[in-house]
């Protein structure tokens, strides 16, 4: 089986079963009792905060741990709500876990603006100049787009936030973009930033939410008080240590290179496949195979070994991707479109087998459904 | 004095001398239903008592009875002897402290007691009266009705409420027959309709793998485990239809590839039943719902068939389809957005009054009968059982 739908879940690295043991069997303690053993977990875990800001090239600022990125998500945006004649800016190419939160915002009452996105995949940037002015108070727009790959100019927002709405909280859902792509977030204006361990060969059940000004940001929900009180609940101990585990294995700079050569190589050796590029990041990218529904190649490709996505896999049980029909993709494309996505420990033999799986399944089925 | 469920049953007993059949595929329908339980289930004219049960399980029995089909009520009931003193006895323990008016209603099936009915209602309401002086009696709308029922083993049951069950007629009484299931609202509650006028029934899902989901089959299987709640086992035929699809779309006219797929799946559904024995075929349609389940098309897709086609939901609404699938609960797993073979290469404009002459000349390009044997050879059987 050769996988590659990266950008929806990643193999784990075996390391982190290791990992999983120590903090599970071993050092098991609640990082909030007050024993000793409890004191030095709590201490091991205010480390990986450090590290992950470090990571994160952040100044400063706190980490939260979450359960998913939906929860950080969530937590950056409702979170950051206040009452008060406010509006709350989103791309529209946002990933369920902040679009849908808007979409509900918008239902309940709040000025909510939606920012189109431009035929690059990026948010176009006219528009939210012209959207963004004293009465925002939540910027939300993510680093790199779940299904097209294409990276929004962090700094570019930065400067318009600096300019237009100095006042506003900038977030940032990280979830692709963190260790495949550079990050630094001393240079932007960016608040908050989510991103998940289980994207980048961790476990599921752990991600993080980078919060620069944790005075500015209200809880969700109420309990024990554990992470400054904005994320009761007992820490997942050896989620954490795993994710630490994970990201520390991870070269990013070298791996970027990597998927970006794999990734030529693929769609080197592909024939008759449009491909849709958006010159972003080299781990994600979307097929077109013309005259074939995406989801018959997706279940072919499946029997035929090789694993791809359909878009988000929060979305794909809906009809139609707002994502590529918002950055105007033809019906008929969109409907023939699936994505791939790559990880830096895949070797060339594998791409280079899956390129030809692909064209082959490819060409049967265009007999199959040919009249 | 013993709690007892009393379970009354429907028009079996109008079934003449069939009736003795009925009660008996009732029980054993009960006794499988409940297997997992201890108790013991008697017989007298007319009712069954189901005894000797742990308390504590009382309402999951009662919960399991209520999908048993040839049940039209089970009360909880005390059992006591049926002598007068007994019951007035008994009644006098009753608390009506919650309500302001009551009614005693009897029913006689034993003759030799000493009282008629009317006359023993009247009595009994005295007796409650006495005990509860603030309490009137109302003959049209109490708040509180008390059955009393004495029975020819002698015995009284008393109970103040009858929980109603599915009715219809014990399943097996009808023979057996052939579900075409699809994955939508619609052929999950055309199963529980026939169910219910006692049918059972082998179940056969068409799907398109790849150009529909594995999801799709699988939930396919859910909604069977759903109705196989009320039906019993349910033999699921899995047939792959995607060459079929295939080979309609290539050599046949786009207007008519819904209608000679219906054609086939009608072929391999009566192929199944005469290999599996079973005596007819149950489909889901509704009249003018789709294309396909308009008059015409129905007579086209028939016509390739000789064992009778029952279509119990011809006549109904969607929003009533909806209401007995909500009721039964296959209506979430029904929902579910997963696409059924139905709706790849789907025309832009399905004839709506196909013709058998034009169908016939459409399937002049197909191997049908060899397609149909494919199909079927290559068939995937599954056995389900939630009952």
């Amino acid at each position: 089986m050769i996988f590659l739908d990266n950008a929806g879940t990643t193999k784990m690295f075996e390391e982190c079963v290791e990992v999983h043991k120590l903090y599970s069997c071993e050092h098991f303690f609640n990082p909030s009792a007050l024993s000793v053993e409890s004191l030095n977990v709590s201490k091991l875990i205010a480390d990986v905060e450090k590290y992950f800001l470090q990571r994160l090239g952040a100044k400063g600022g706190n980490i939260l741990f979450t359960g998913c990125a939906t929860e950080s998500n969530n937590l950056a945006v409702k979170g950051s709500l206040r009452s008060g004649d406010w509006e709350y800016v989103f791309s529209a190419g946002e990933h369920p876990s902040v679009y849908n939160v808007a979409k509900k915002l918008e239902l309940e009452g709040y000025k909510v603006k939606f920012v189109p996105l431009d035929s690059d995949g990026k948010v176009d940037l006219n528009v939210l100049k012209t959207t963004l002015n004293n009465k925002t108070r939540l910027i939300s727009i993510m680093h790199v787009n779940n299904e097209t790959g294409a990276i929004n100019d962090l700094d570019a927002i930065s400067k318009l936030k600096k300019e237009l709405c100095p006042r506003a909280v900038f977030h940032c859902d990280g979830v692709q973009g963190f260790m495949k792509i550079p990050c630094e977030l001393r240079k932007t204006e960016v608040d908050l930033y989510s991103f998940s361990a289980h994207k980048l060969h961790g476990p599921k059940g752990v991600a993080g939410l980078y919060v620069k000004d944790k005075n500015t940001l209200k809880e969700l929900f109420q309990g024990g008080g554990q992470q400054y009180g904005l994320r009761s609940g007992t820490e997942n101990v050896s989620g954490i240590m795993q994710f630490k585990i994970a990201v520390e294995k991870i070269d990013e700079k070298k791996n970027f290179e990597r998927v970006t050569a794999l990734k030529r190589l693929f769609n080197n050796n592909l024939n008759g496949i449009k491909v849709l590029d958006f010159k972003g990041s080299p781990y994600i990218e979307s097929l077109i195979f013309e005259g074939v529904k995406g989801e018959t190649i997706l279940h072919s490709l499946n029997q035929a070994g090789v694993i791809v996505g359909l878009g988000s896999a929060c979305s794909s049980k809906k009809a139609g991707n707002r994502i590529l029909e918002g950055i105007g993709v033809s019906k008929d494309d969109i409907v023939s479109s699936v994505r791939v996505s790559f990880n830096a420990y895949q070797t060339e033999g594998e791409v280079l087998e899956a390129a030809r799986i692909i064209n082959e399944v490819y060409q049967d089925i265009k007999e199959r459904v040919a009249k | 004095m013993r709690k007892v469920l009393l379970l009354k049953f429907g028009e079996l007993f109008l079934k003449g001398r069939n009736r003795r059949e009925f009660i008996k595929l009732l029980k054993t329908n009960i006794l499988k239903k409940l297997r997992e339980f201890e108790f013991v289930l008697e017989e007298t004219q007319g009712r069954l008592v189901l005894k000797d049960y742990q308390e504590t399980q009382e309402d999951i029995l009662v919960e399991k009875l209520q999908t048993v089909f040839g049940l039209i009520g089970v009360a909880r009931a005390v059992e006591i002897d049926a002598e007068k003193t007994v019951i007035e006895d008994y009644v006098k323990t009753l608390d009506f402290s919650a309500v302001k008016t009551f009614k005693v209603e009897v029913k006689r099936a034993d003759k030799t007691f000493e009282m008629t009915s009317m006359e023993f209602e009247k009595h009994l309401g005295g007796v409650v009266l006495e005990e509860n002086p603030s309490l009137r009696v109302d003959l049209y709308n109490p708040e509180q009705l008390l059955m009393v029922e004495i029975r020819v083993n002698k015995k009284c049951y008393v109970y103040t409420n009858l929980i109603s069950c599915a009715g219809g007629l014990p399943l097996g009484s009808a023979g057996k027959g052939l579900l075409l299931l699809s994955g939508g609202i619609d052929s999950p509650v055309a199963g529980y309709m026939v169910a219910k006028r006692g049918l059972r029934f082998e179940a056969v899902h068409f799907h398109s793998y790849p150009y529909t989901s594995v999801q799709a089959k699988e939930k396919v299987i859910e909604l069977a485990k759903e109705i196989s709640v009320y039906c019993d086992e349910i033999k699921l035929h899995i047939v792959s239809f995607t060459e079929i699809q295939e080979q309609i779309h290539k050599n046949c006219d786009a207007d008519y590839m819904i209608t000679i797929m219906r054609r086939i799946m009608m072929r391999i559904a009566e192929r199944l039943c005469l290999q599996n024995d079973l005596g007819a075929i149950i489909t889901g349609e509704s009249l003018g719902q789709v294309a396909s389940q308009t008059m015409h098309s129905m007579n086209v897709t028939n016509s390739v068939v000789s064992l009778p086609v029952f279509r119990p939901l011809i006549a109904f609404d969607k929003e009533q389809i909806m209401d007995i699938a909500k009721k039964i609960q296959t209506y979430e797993t029904s929902i579910l957005p997963y696409e059924d073979c139905c709706t790849v290469f789907l025309p832009k404009n399905p004839v709506i009054k196909p013709t058998i002459k034009r169908a016939e000349y459409n399937e002049k390009f197909l191997d049908v009968d060899a397609l149909v044997e494919s199909a079927i050879a290559n068939e995937e059987i599954l056995i389900i059982n939630n009952f």
